[in-house]
């Protein structure tokens, strides 16, 4: 079943349902913070207000409580998310 | 310092008074006392005896093992014929940048090679962390000698390069506030072991040696090494990058995201012990300490911050580079910090949102990092991950 995830102070889409978040944000052109993309950096990390996810590959990052590593989950519900800095769209 | 001055102040130091002998905590290489290892805290528990990996405080650790084994790079895999032709073409502004900067890498991980061995395996009480910081240290070895490979390959004289390391003001200013740390951890640790607990008159200087001290000095250490990992090595990779943005200087910019992806790991070790301490459930006292050193925590983020401003300003005092100068160099120092701290709980101390270069994702993405032309190295690739269970039937379809 698909799930919509929604950007606070963003807006709301639904993802393609094999994408990761961190995929699925950067094909809706939202700037996002990467490095690693497998789970072991923590650069992607955005705020989960609300919502489940599930981890794809078990990430080696600290994940403190409330935060979800992007490059390497999926949605298991709608979800709520709050990017560090803001929503910002990715200039053409 | 002469060897008879040595020993006068070792024959100084024994004469120190009040050693009670149930007090000294002497280091041991192997513990001969029967413990649960798994109930031991991270650091000043039991000293570690048998190097066993079956069960696992903290499996995290074990994690980050295996994931830098899998990282292991050779520098000489990364040709560099074309970075030689490329440097004599640079400007001299640019050269400067160039080679200043590789010699603050050289410094960072000349300390980082010796100093978690040094600082933090006389305290360290768990297989598998001591064994992380085993392999994290000798990883920043690799880092060192690929610096030796990109200076035999673009200057003659190599060993002017490396002489104005320890001359050099601009670096020398900066190594006493990343050293201070763990020089002072190692003095403290050293006492420790001598004397144990207690006031003692030591080269009749009277000291205090306390764990809870030792604690916050640890602490202390391993902010400024997240800060040393997390912060001052990306103004570096910045810069390198920019030189590979423009297409020069490209094996550099190879080796570095070798070592960017390896830093990545340093530092997300790092953070899970800052966290785990800040949690307190492996060690009560820790956690207080992480509450009442959070001030001065968040300075040294800030300080750092600040010194590596002061650097750009050095690195571009004959003139910029094409995609990078002083000014977006200091936001993004300011931007890197900000994502720091808030990694490991603290509120962001400037006022930045945005990534003021956007590039440098790519760069240090590293899924794929190509180290010989011929072979793509997938980061994930593990020695003997291939599934061997095979069955009879798996051979049902052929016939003789």
């Amino acid at each position: 079943m698909a799930h919509i995830i929604k950007i606070l102070d963003g807006f709301s889409f639904i993802p393609r349902a094999e994408l990761t978040v961190l995929e699925a944000l950067e094909q809706q052109n939202v700037v996002m913070e990467y490095q690693c993309r497998e789970g072991f950096c923590s650069s992607c990390q955005v705020n989960l207000v609300d919502g489940e996810v599930t981890y794809t590959t078990e990430p080696i990052a600290f994940i403190p409580e409330g935060k979800i590593l992007t490059c390497c989950c999926q949605p298991d519900s709608d979800l709520i998310i709050e990017i560090p800095g803001g929503c910002t769209i990715k200039k053409p | 310092m002469p060897l008879n001055q040595r020993s006068d102040r070792c024959q100084q130091a024994n004469t120190a008074q009040t050693i009670p002998a149930e007090q000294t905590m002497t280091y041991t290489t192997f513990n001969q006392a029967q413990f649960d290892a798994i109930k031991e805290p991270m650091f000043f528990g039991q000293n570690v005896n048998v190097s066993r990996y079956d069960i696992q405080r903290y499996p995290v650790f074990e994690k980050l093992i295996e994931k830098q084994l899998s990282f292991f790079w050779r520098p000489e895999e990364v040709d560099l014929t074309t970075d030689r032709r490329d440097f004599i073409a640079l400007p001299e502004h640019e050269k400067h940048i160039f080679l200043s900067n590789l010699k603050y890498q050289i410094l960072l991980d000349s300390v980082q090679g010796r100093s978690p061995n040094v600082a933090l395996l006389p305290v360290v009480s768990l297989p598998e962390l001591e064994t992380w910081i085993e392999t994290w240290a000798f990883s920043e070895t690799i880092h060192s000698r690929s610096y030796t490979h990109i200076i035999r390959n673009i200057v003659t004289e190599p060993a002017q390069v490396f002489d104005d390391i320890v001359t050099n003001e601009a670096i020398t200013k900066r190594a006493r506030d990343i050293t201070r740390y763990y020089d002072d951890l190692i003095a403290g640790v050293s006492l420790y072991h001598q004397f144990g607990e207690g006031r003692h008159t030591v080269n009749s200087e009277e000291v205090e040696i306390s764990i809870t001290d030792l604690k916050r000095k640890l602490y202390l250490t391993l902010v400024s090494v997240n800060v040393l990992e997390a912060i001052r090595f990306y103004v570096s990779f910045a810069c390198s990058f920019a030189f590979a943005e423009r297409s020069t200087m490209e094996g550099n910019a190879k080796i570095i995201k070798l070592i960017a992806r390896d830093e990545a790991l340093h530092l997300t070790g790092t953070q899970h012990m800052l966290q785990l301490m800040a949690e307190g459930k492996d060690d009560p006292e820790m956690a207080v300490i992480a509450r009442e050193l959070q001030d001065q925590a968040r300075q040294i983020f800030i300080d750092a911050a600040e010194q590596e401003k002061d650097w750009a300003d050095y690195l571009f005092r004959d003139g910029s580079m094409i995609g990078l100068n002083r000014d977006i160099l200091g936001q993004y120092v300011e931007y890197i910090t900000n994502q720091r701290m808030n990694a490991i709980g603290f509120e962001p101390a400037f006022a930045i949102k945005q990534n003021p270069l956007p590039w440098m994702n790519s760069w240090l993405n590293s899924d794929n990092v190509q180290v010989a032309p011929q072979e793509v190295e997938v980061s994930s690739y593990l020695v003997g991950q291939i599934d061997s269970a095979v069955e009879s039937e798996d051979f049902s379809n052929f016939s003789l």
